[in-house]
């Protein structure tokens, strides 16, 4: 019933740092197939040890695979079950690679959907897959749009305008040729469509291959001052890398490093601890803690078993309500049994673990804590999220630079203005996949604003 | 009296549904205020142009009259767009107006199936939500088993010249009262807009040596694929432009423009400012383009394009005697604005039926739209419509891939209408295969099924067609060697760019293609284009899925919470037929269709719609 193949990561990679990714659609199999060349005939629901290549021959990746025939499937469509090593590289990759052999992107809840759109399940589901499609829905939006607030956006925004602007010239001339107006020349178009698909190249090296867009899980160091945070930092980087020192204020600006914990790669940042009164410098190193605090996927709120909860910690603790967080209780050297903490440890929060960053005490659960929260909760989707997004983010762009390219073409060869419109309009609508507006939509309104039209 | 149809209003889209409607064998009333109103042009003397040119030929594809209309009565053909690639050649002719009037008369005459009625309706009958029967101002009911209506700018209609204010239809007509009313107080939406038309001027009082000429194609193009070779004398039309002092005075005199002055409520179109409106929002141009258009070929009167205006008559004359060439100038009739009541059209079916009232057909002007070729686009789907309804065949509802009038008809009932809708080449995303130059490939198969075409015409419009289809499974089948490309397909070959169809023609080993002119072109436009059009394949592909998926009319969109409260409301308010429709609305993600998709399986509403 569904005409289309759809690919998605179905779970991040789990504690043996295997990711499982899921193609579903008629072209399933011929997409595995396409990726194994050579290999012998898959037989249905067996597990197979494969080496998958992409177009050019180049290895992907080690993978363990299994076919499924619908009906006899998740969805209940002819389906393939893809194991691999759960590095977004090696994800990412595939995943593209599948996209090329002609798969499409899932949309949110979509596999779910077919399933149920294949009767695979009871009509009393409906509502329940309705509510993972919203709420899978209100998840990109929300990893989407944390992600526009960076530079991105802004670049793909301008490129936006300039093509749209030109456009509306193009379109201009072949609706209104009878009107004293003036429309595009080639020259300047092939101007634009050369400088904008440099800059779109640049953007693809330094958002996207780059890594920035394919960075891992965000971890947040937060608390009061002098509670311990730099040197469970340290603690858990394994190295001594943040300034670790009695005098409180000593860390004013984010400092960043990656670790790893049972295959997922972590963005480790250790913030300037929480006080009331501070000086100018620190207060904006109190801010900037802040703001990585609120764009973390999980929080360690760090306080001093010997203090406890005074001097607003607990305050401080509640700003991060609704976050996920781990509160954890430093010092517990000093305090045997973790002090006055335990006794007024905020009430339902559950995840409280007892450290020693001195003595390393606790930091094992401390890791055990972090891993559960990504492989089971939220952070797995999110973070499932923010490899489709990355993926979506650089095909689009590759798409918009391919169409520029075609431009270039069209226009070396004086075609006429409805192709360069195909192709401007085809740019356009790639770079609406990332900013999430169809920029080519009422370029008429724009005609009529710029040009004065009308016998 | 029983008629089956009563089409109310003889305008362009009322003349086109009543002989539809005849020709699928319905006994047809066609009722209008006055005879002489026959397809009137209350505006510019000309039919076609970009967009509305390609409608002209898919509704002559489909058997409508109006490319034959003029035809018969253009002096002068254009095809706009020709340094421009063949997608967006665009037919354009100046019309005689009294000879339009008169060959749509004639061929209305000579339909058996329609009587014509001078009357004016102002109000319907129903029984049960369906409509009945119409009430004349003059005669009582007339019973009807479907009423179309084409009414144009007549509801209401209220003109403006200066501070004056003139109820009427257009000029030197009544408005229609009652029946705009009887609607509104039937449950219906009704809105206003606005539009407006230059004075003419008496030719004789105009110095043209002072204009630029513009002639008309030396091998004029006709619109009608029924029409062979055009012998046409044809008529030039001439050029010339505002300047400062045609500024000064409309800036002098502006606080007088109804549109400035708020006497005007009504949106105009955008597409279409009047002069006041151009000089004050562009005011550094410094100089706005005048087109001199002859009325008709013996016409006293000459139509000032672009200088349409609402200011006071005294005005008028002043500023028109500012533009190089009318010194002289003596104003036959003045121009006007007028605004009018439409009924948006969220409030009726794809197949211009009312979603209200069953048996009740909107079509042209009274949708929210303006042109002459929209209103007969629109006048022809709701007559076929509403035969076919008679007769039990189902619908014909064409697609946005496969005609401009399919485009019309999807943004008419899924967008918000806020000006008078006018057709560009723009909103068809499909617009390289839709093009004037292959409407009877699209279309001539729904001609043919509803016997809309007499034999003898179809049979030859299939059989040109068909001399293109082996043309083209000539040019795929057989090699040609051309220097130094080496060997190849002959239609890879016609892909190339600077290659001809001649070129390659020449090369064919099994002789010359057998094409007549035209055949030849086409053939020619699409091979050029393939290689873009198989792009757009797969998306349009997408598109005709989308659109077999149909929504039951009383889906229960308020039951499902996980829709967002916005596509909730745009569901409810335009209860989109087809899932297709549901996501072109404003406000409707992709998410909402998704879901969407699940609760449509749970109501087990999967129907596959037949495609037409
Ligand atoms: C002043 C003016 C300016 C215009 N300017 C432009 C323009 O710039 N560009 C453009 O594209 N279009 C313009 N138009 C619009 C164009 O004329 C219309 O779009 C087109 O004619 C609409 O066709 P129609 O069939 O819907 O209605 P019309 O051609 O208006 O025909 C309506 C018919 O219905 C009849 N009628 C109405 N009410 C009743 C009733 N109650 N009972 C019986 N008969 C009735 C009338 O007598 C008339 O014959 C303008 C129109 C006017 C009047
Ligand atoms: N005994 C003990 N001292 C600690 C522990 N963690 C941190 N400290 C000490 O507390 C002081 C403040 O530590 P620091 O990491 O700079 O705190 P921050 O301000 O929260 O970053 C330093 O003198 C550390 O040596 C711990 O687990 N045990
Ligand atoms: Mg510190």
């Amino acid at each position: 019933m569904q005409g289309d193949t759809i690919v998605a990561l179905s779970t991040p990679p789990g504690s043996s740092g295997i990711a499982v990714i899921r193609i579903s659609g008629p072209d399933a199999s011929g997409i595995l197939e396409s990726m194994t060349p050579g290999a012998m005939a898959w037989k249905q629901r067996t597990l197979y040890n494969r080496v998958l290549r992409d177009g050019d021959g180049e290895m992907l990746d080690d993978v363990v695979a299994a076919v499924f025939h619908g009906p006899n499937s998740y969805t209940g469509e002819d389906a393939v079950e893809i194991s691999c090593h759960g590095s977004m590289q090696v994800v990412s990759a595939i995943i593209e690679e599948s996209i090329r052999a002609g798969a499409r992107l899932a949309e949110p809840g979509e596999f779910t959907r077919r399933a149920y759109l294949s009767g695979k399940m009871d009509l009393a589901q409906a509502e329940a897959v309705a509510d993972l499609i919203a709420s899978e829905t209100r998840l990109q939006t929300r990893v989407a749009l944390e992600h526009l607030e960076g530079g991105l956006s802004k670049k793909v925004n301008a490129i936006e305008e300039r093509l749209r602007s030109k456009l509306a010239l193009v379109e201009a001339s072949i609706d209104f040729p009878e009107e004293d107006i003036e429309t595009y020349t080639v020259a300047d178009l092939a101007a634009v469509s050369d400088e904008t698909r440099r800059e779109i190249s640049e953007l693809l090296e330094s958002e996207v291959a780059g890594g920035k867009l394919r960075r891992g899980i965000r971890i947040t160091i937060t608390g009061p001052r002098n509670a311990g945070k730099s040197s469970l930092y340290n603690a858990l980087l394994g190295e001594e890398r943040a300034i670790v020192s009695p005098i409180p204020g000593t860390t004013r600006d984010v400092l960043r490093e990656r670790i790893h914990i049972g295959g997922f790669t972590y963005h480790l940042e250790d913030t300037a601890g929480l006080a009331e009164t501070v000086c100018e410098i620190e207060s904006e190193g109190m801010r900037k803690g802040r703001e990585a605090a609120c764009a973390a996927d999980l929080v360690l709120f760090v306080v001093d078993a010997g203090e406890g909860w005074t001097g607003g910690a607990l305050e401080e603790l509640e700003a991060h309500a609704g976050r996920n967080r781990i509160v954890v209780v430093n010092k517990t050297d000093l305090v045997p049994g973790g002090g006055e903490t335990a006794d007024c440890s905020p009430a339902g929060e559950v995840r409280t673990v007892d450290v020693s960053a001195v003595t390393g005490e606790g930091l094992g659960r401390l890791r055990e804590k972090i891993f559960e929260f990504t492989a089971n909760g939220e952070v797995s989707s999110v973070s499932r999220e923010r490899i489709a997004l990355n993926i979506r983010q650089g095909m689009a762009l590759r798409r918009a630079e391919e169409a520029l390219e075609r431009l270039g073409r069209e226009l070396g060869m004086n075609s006429p203005a409805e192709i360069l419109s195909l192709e401007i309009r085809e740019a356009l609508d790639a770079c609406g996949e990332v900013t999430g507006r169809s920029a080519a939509e009422d370029i008429l309104g724009e005609i009529f604003s710029n040009f004065c039209i009308g016998k | 009296m029983k008629n089956d149809v009563i089409v109310v209003g003889g305008g362009h889209a009322g003349c086109e549904a009543a002989l539809a409607c005849a020709r699928m064998g319905v006994e047809t009333l066609l009722a209008t205020i006055r005879r002489g109103d026959i397809a009137r042009m209350p505006c510019n003397p000309a039919i076609g142009g970009l967009a509305k040119g390609q409608l002209v030929r898919e509704i002559d594809a489909l058997g409508g009259e109006m490319g034959l209309c003029i035809d018969h009565a253009g002096i002068q053909f254009r095809m706009l767009n020709r340094s421009k690639g063949p997608a967006v050649w665009s037919p354009r002719a100046q019309a005689d107006k009294v000879a339009y009037h008169e060959r749509m008369m004639s061929a209305i005459e000579a339909e058996e199936n329609i009587e014509l009625l001078e009357t004016e309706i102002i109000g319907l009958v129903m029984t049960g939500g369906v409509v009945t029967a119409v009430m004349t101002a003059d005669r009582g009911e007339l019973q009807a088993k479907k009423v179309i209506l084409a009414l144009g700018t007549f509801p209401n209609g209220l003109m403006h010249i200066g501070e004056k204010q003139i109820p009427g239809g257009r000029e030197g007509e009544p408005p229609s009262r009652g029946l705009s009313d009887w609607l509104s107080g039937a449950g219906l939406e009704r809105e206003r807009l606005k539009t407006g038309t230059p004075p003419r001027l008496v030719k004789v009082s105009i110095d043209f040596s002072r204009c630029e000429v513009q002639p008309g194609d030396e091998e004029p193009s006709p619109f009608s694929f029924r029409t062979g070779r055009l012998v046409v004398e044809q008529v030039p039309c001439h050029i010339t432009w505002t300047g400062e002092k045609t500024h000064a005075i409309i800036n002098a005199n502006i606080y007088r423009a109804p549109l400035f002055s708020g006497q005007i409520r009504g949106a105009g179109p955008r597409y279409c400012p009047s002069i006041e409106d151009k000089v004050v929002r562009f005011s550094e141009k410094p100089r706005h383009q005048i087109f001199l258009e002859p009325e008709g070929r013996d016409s006293e009167e000459i139509y000032v394009n672009g200088l349409s205006t609402s200011l006071p008559a005294e005005v008028q004359l002043e500023m028109v005697r500012s533009v190089p060439g009318l010194e002289g100038a003596e104003i036959a009739r003045y121009g006007y604005a007028i605004e009018y009541d439409f009924f948006p059209p969220h409030q009726i079916h794809s197949t211009l039926e009312s979603r209200k009232i069953a048996g009740l057909y909107f079509a042209g002007q009274v949708n929210g739209t303006s042109g002459y070729e929209e209103a007969a686009a629109q006048g022809l789907v709701a007559g076929i419509n509403a035969a076919l309804a008679l007769h039990g065949r189902g619908t014909f509802v064409p697609g946005r891939s496969e005609a401009y009038i399919g485009v019309l008809i999807d943004d008419l009932v899924t967008k918000e209408i806020r000006e008078p809708y006018r057709m560009f080449t723009s909103r068809a995303e499909y617009r390289l295969s839709l093009r004037q130059d292959n409407a009877d490939e699209r279309l001539l198969r729904y001609a043919v099924r509803f016997g809309l075409l007499p034999r003898g015409q179809w049979e030859r419009m299939t059989e040109a067609r068909k001399s293109v289809q082996r043309a083209r499974r000539r040019l795929e089948a057989e090699s040609v060697t051309a220097g130094d490309a080496g060997t190849m397909r002959a239609a890879r070959l016609l892909q190339r760019p600077g290659v001809s169809l001649d070129d390659v023609e020449s090369l064919l080993a099994e002789g010359p293609l057998a094409l007549g002119k035209r055949e030849r072109e086409s053939l020619e436009i699409e091979q050029k284009y393939r290689g873009y059009i198989r792009r757009q394949g797969r998306s349009a592909e997408k598109l005709k899925r989308m659109e077999r998926r149909r929504i039951p009319e009383d889906f229960p969109y308020g039951e499902i919470k996980a829709l967002s409260s916005e596509a909730r409301e745009k569901l409810e308010k335009y209860r989109p037929e087809t899932l297709g429709k549901a996501a072109r609305l404003a406000g409707v993600r992709i998410a909402d269709v998704s879901i969407l998709m699940v609760f449509l399986e749970k109501a087990g509403a999967w129907r596959d719609g037949d495609d037409g």
